[in-house]
């Protein structure tokens, strides 16, 4: 089946409300294009230092993450967004 | 209980504790308790690199050129990381596999303690191509009263582990009279110096690293000794990678995912274990004004150093479930995550000494437009 190509709205809490990201590249990296920065070091889901809380919505990961992560948390390196997202990084 | 090599008695792996269970008997990886350390195995194992790959003959002509306290930032550093990787390369297998129960976890052990040793190996390829006899520094880590002091911190958790872990494995449980010492052994003492010292593991991986880490891509950032930067990157990322399954660790035990006991021995020693971590950045600091002693580098000093110090200790604290006492939210080194950018790290040899080719580079994308004109 082919990917569809989907943009959701991400915001990010207490720094920006509403910033479309497409499915076509990681979260990460969406974020980054809007100038955000957001801590990170491996970019491949090891190491885990662009942990973030997921408060609202659903994501895909491209890579199996391999860091630690709660319940509640995701690695925007190695995810797409699957629907629209509310998310602190940590 | 007698340490047994191949442990005849019928267990099932998958309901041992990681730590303190029945012995590994047979390596079997078909079913795991903790599927994650089977792929960080697989992850450490696809990193596979030798020094001799990276081609650091280069680094002898920027050695030179080098200021006199830059090349004690340089030396001293390399000296603090073969120390490191010494302990790393021996601990892990001596103080962890007697006692280890899952063999997922018993065969990380060994690949991490393994690439830790490829670690070793790079310092001495580092340190034979910049002198001729390099045997001054490196009998100098045994007598550098400022290595030393750090040394004694991190080996004493190890230490005290294997100590009570031969103890119990030899005269079992119970109060032991040795060398004019008493010493309790008991299951509950056993699982407190593992957890504290598993504790000490994570933040030597998590903070001791990376002072050093940082000073060495300082000099990179100005295109100085960048086939040693080459190797640290590589180390950084190994090393990135233990750090993961440390964490998974101390994780694992302190929601309760392995064995009770340890949830428990988790929330007493709680405090005891961010001790530990505070202790380390405190002494990671005074390291950086050791380094800064005799004069500052370009691009860092001992402050930024200091804060960064305390800004990567906010993260990792976080990353285990404890609260930091640091306020550095923002990252005073944003160009160390280039360098810890697993996407960068290359190690053909062939471009180990033009890592810097792209700065000179122009823009030659061709799209198809570009042609819109064209007649045949």
């Amino acid at each position: 089946m082919d990917k569809v190509c989907n943009t959701f709205q991400v915001s990010v809490e207490n720094v920006t409300p509403s910033l479309p990201c497409t499915n076509e590249c990681t979260l990460l990296e969406s974020l980054e294009s809007h100038k955000l920065e957001v801590h990170s070091h491996c970019r491949e889901g090891f190491c885990g230092a662009c942990r973030t809380k997921l408060i609202s919505g659903t994501v895909d990961y491209v890579t199996d993450p391999l860091a630690y992560i709660d319940d509640d948390e995701i690695l925007p390196c190695c995810c797409i967004p699957t629907s629209n997202l509310v998310i602190k990084p940590g | 209980m007698k340490y047994t090599t191949f442990n005849q008695q019928v267990s099932n792996p998958l309901t041992e504790p990681m730590f303190f269970g029945n012995p590994v008997n047979v390596a079997r990886y078909d079913q795991q308790k903790h599927s994650i350390f089977e792929k960080l195995i697989e992850k450490q194992i696809s990193f596979f690199w030798r020094p001799e790959e990276v081609d650091v003959s280069k680094d002898r002509v920027d050695f030179q050129k080098l200021t006199d306290p830059e090349k004690h930032i340089f030396i001293s550093n390399l000296k603090y990381q073969t120390l490191l990787d010494s302990v790393q390369g021996r601990s892990p297998n001596i103080a962890f596999l007697p006692i280890v129960s899952l063999p997922e976890l018993e065969t990380w052990i060994e690949t991490w303690s393994f690439f830790e040793t490829i670690h070793s190996r790079s310092y001495t390829h580092i340190l034979r191509n910049l002198f001729s006899d390099p045997s001054d520094v490196f009998e100098d880590i045994v007598l550098n009263e400022e290595i030393k002091l750090r040394a004694s911190d991190i080996s004493r958790y190890y230490d005290d582990l294997i100590f009570a872990t031969q103890l119990w494995q030899t005269q079992g449980e119970g109060r032991h009279h040795v060398d004019g010492q008493d010493y309790l052994i008991n299951q509950r003492e056993l699982k407190k110096k593992l957890y504290l010292c598993m504790n000490s593991v994570n933040a030597l991986e998590a903070i001791r690293f990376y002072v050093s880490f940082a000073c060495t891509f300082a000099f990179a950032e100005r295109e100085m000794m960048e086939g040693n930067s080459k190797i640290i990157r590589l180390i950084a990322r190994d090393e990135n990678l233990h750090l993961t399954s440390t964490q998974h660790i101390l994780n694992l035990w302190a929601k309760g995912k392995d064995d009770p006991e340890m949830q428990e021995v988790a929330e007493e020693c709680h405090d005891q274990a961010r001790d530990i971590f505070i202790k380390a950045v405190e002494q990671e600091k005074k390291w950086a004004s050791y380094l800064f002693q005799h004069g500052s580098m370009i691009g860092l000093n001992k402050d930024i150093l200091c804060q960064y110090v305390e800004f990567i200790a906010t993260h990792r604290m976080s990353a285990i479930g404890m609260e930091s006492p640091f306020e550095v939210t923002t990252n005073p080194l944003p160009w160390m995550n280039n360098y810890l950018n697993s996407d960068n790290v290359q190690v053909a040899p062939q471009e180990s000494e033009i890592s810097s080719y792209l700065v000179g580079q122009i823009d030659s994308e061709v799209n198809a437009d570009d042609f819109g004109d064209f007649d045949l």
